[in-house]
């Protein structure tokens, strides 16, 4: 009885964990599986050292002039946003009593840091709007500060596109920003850009997938909806390309997507997916070209009036604003929207 | 001894199997819409906000659209806040009911939510703030907050996917008479509120497939501390109209300028200016037409001195 009773149970722990796996398999397969690289790394005026921090506030970490060991004796150490202000420290006798530093008023501040793609203008949102451009550098580092911030919760999003002009996804976080304080987040990773030199071919064609990502590190490419995973390996610019043969494929629609890998514990979430036809039905020729991206003022951004031209369609039909085609505009065209929203 | 201890070690592995067969299926794979509030007890006549949140799991989402009820006997709701909401875009604003006692709105997050943030301390999850008062009561009662079935979220995928979703309500004992520290949590809040919504812009535009292809004004900006409570438009010298965005210019010739008014819950209000282009030209055209008949009048002076000279 009992060795039935451990079967059972065994099987069904093993089921169900199958279960949960098959289905975190089926999650990691939808661009929606979370992956956030990114962190708040300090917050500068909260009272507590963080990492990259010498001091917050009042709160110097037990640090004295004499104790910095850059030939200062005396004097008042304090602290100007997070950093040590030696301009009261002295060589001689102190001029007053020493204490605590503190009022330095701190401006609210977030700092954005990150990697894009070589060379790429990174365009920064504040809830949904544009508010800030940055270049990435040669290695795809870029930092942005957003200044002047009313506390409370904000979305920031970023966003870039690689030096053949194709789109990244749109990098949301949303936090809070406290009054005068300072918070820095570092990690952002946007994945690789993707493109397709066909959308529909013959079986046994080659398909040429390229992008950017970040230079000489490993990209993923998986082939789906048999998955097939291929790594290839960006050059010194960030740029890859995988010839793809698509003699493994059945005939039918496919979907592709790119994941960039630093290391195996440092990658980035899966960026947009792309859909492309094998076999000689190519029903889905020009079936994207119409508002592609929802983009429906064909503006080449997805903003407030491309939200606005939904709303006004909000209900009824209109071939721009239906994204998915259901014959009605509704909340699911909303949403591609908004995956797109480019600020 | 040894027996027992055995025993009791296979006792504890089939516990630990049972937890995991029946822990695991209930271990949420998408997202959890629920509420919270400062206490669980109030007074009648009591003003109190219920925060609905949401929590994700495992799947970045980018749309939420919520339909909750409350028990009307006992609950009257006064207002809606999406001050401090992840949701900045909105496609239906709150829809109070009174009647039906349910509230419904529909949001969305541009780039998408995919929870909180590593290293964030606050809970940066809310998806609005439900403002209750108790009514009167002949006795102690339960009241209940909960989400409706038909709510939903909606992956940030690029195909609108519907994403799974849990709900978890929210119960309140209501107390007989008023207590002595008498809550109006909103109203503490309104007081609060010196803050104006955030600046924003006003963009003009025209589209084949909107309003007879005639121009529209698009706008819209967030208040983090109360939410905002309505728009009014002012073209001219005309009134200021209650408005939403996109809104139908009446000026369809672009010469007067466009006032936007927004202002939040604790009518706090910022108002932006816009000058259409073409009004500027007008101007322009105006200011270079007398610019060049007073060059031709002082070149007419001075010609015509000269002539007498």
């Amino acid at each position: 009885m009992k060795k039935w009773l451990n079967l059972f149970l065994i099987i069904s722990v093993f089921s169900v964990a199958g279960l949960l796996f098959y289905s975190s398999l089926d999650s990691t397969q939808a661009q929606s599986g979370i992956s956030i690289t990114a962190r708040i790394e300090s917050i500068c005026g909260d009272g507590v050292i963080d990492g990259g921090e010498e001091c917050d506030g009042s709160n110097l970490g037990g640090q004295t002039c004499a104790g910095l060991g850059l030939g200062y004796t005396s004097g008042t150490l304090s602290c100007d946003s997070c950093s040590f202000d030696v301009s009261g420290c002295t060589t001689t006798a102190p001029p007053s009593v020493g204490g605590g530093g503190g009022g330095v008023t701190i401006p609210t501040k977030v700092i954005l840091s990150g990697r894009a793609y070589p060379g790429s203008d990174v365009h920064v949102l504040s809830d949904g709007k544009l508010t800030e451009t940055v270049k990435a550098d040669a290695e795809a580092n870029f930092k942005a500060e957003i200044k002047d911030i009313t506390p409370g919760v904000w979305s920031f999003s970023v966003w870039a596109k690689d030096k053949n002009n194709i789109k990244s996804i749109t990098y949301t976080l949303t936090f809070q920003v406290n009054a005068n304080t300072i918070t820095t987040v570092s990690g952002i990773f946007l994945p690789s850009t993707i493109g397709l030199n066909k959308t529909s071919l013959n079986k046994g064609e080659i398909l040429n997938v390229f992008g950017q990502t970040i230079p000489e590190i490993e990209v993923k490419v998986h082939v789906f909806s048999t998955e097939y995973i291929e790594t290839v390996v960006s050059d010194n610019i960030g740029v890859w390309l995988l010839p793809f043969d698509t003699i493994v494929l059945e005939d039918g629609s496919h979907a592709i997507k790119a994941q960039s890998q630093i290391t195996p514990e440092e990658k980035s979430g899966f960026g947009q997916i792309l859909s492309f036809y094998v076999g000689e039905d190519r029903g889905i020729g020009d079936l994207d070209l119409f508002c592609l991206y929802a983009d429906l003022n064909k503006d080449g951004r997805v903003n407030l009036i491309d939200f606005s031209i939904l709303l006004y369609w909000f209900g009824k039909y209109n071939t721009c604003a239906d994204q998915n085609r259901n014959d009605v505009v509704d909340l699911p065209d909303f949403s591609i929207m908004l995956y797109h929203w480019t600020g | 001894m040894k027996k027992i201890n055995l025993q009791f070690k296979i006792k504890s592995y089939y516990l630990l199997l049972l937890l995991i067969l029946f822990g695991l299926p209930s271990a949420a794979f998408g997202a959890v819409l629920y509420f919270s509030s400062a206490n669980n007890v109030y007074h009648e006549g009591d003003v109190f906000i219920v925060e609905a949140r949401i929590n994700i799991q495992d799947e970045c989402i980018n749309m939420v659209e919520a339909d909750i009820s409350f028990s009307q006997d006992v609950l009257e709701i006064v207002d809606f806040s999406k001050a401090n909401s992840i949701l900045s875009l909105w496609v239906s604003s709150p829809l109070i009911s009174q009647e039906t006692a349910t509230i419904s709105f529909a949001g969305g997050i541009p780039g998408g939510y995919c929870g909180i943030v590593p290293g964030d301390l606050s809970e940066s999850n809310l998806i609005g703030k439900l403002v209750f008062k108790v009514k009167e009561l002949s006795q102690t009662s339960i009241a209940n907050v909960k989400f409706l079935e038909n709510s939903r979220v909606l992956l940030n995928d690029g195909f609108g996917t519907p994403g799974k979703l849990e709900f978890k309500d929210a119960s309140f004992t209501l107390l007989v008479g008023q207590s002595e520290d008498f809550k109006n949590e909103w109203q503490e809040q309104i007081e609060t509120d010196l803050v104006p919504p955030e600046l924003f812009e006003v963009e003009i535009n025209k589209n084949p497939e909107m309003f007879e292809n005639k121009y529209f004004i698009v706008f819209f900006t967030t208040d983090k501390q109360t939410g905002i409570d309505y728009y009014e438009v002012k073209e001219g010298k005309g009134e200021w109209i209650i408005a939403q965005s996109p809104y139908l210019l009446k000026d369809q010739n672009l010469q007067s300028i466009i006032k936007v008014k927004a202002v939040d819950q604790a009518d706090n209000q910022v108002i932006i200016e816009y000058t259409p282009l073409r009004r500027q030209l007008t101007f322009l055209a105006i200011f270079l037409i007398l610019c060049v008949i007073i060059f031709w009048w002082i070149l007419k002076n001075i010609k015509k001195r000269n002539i007498q000279n």
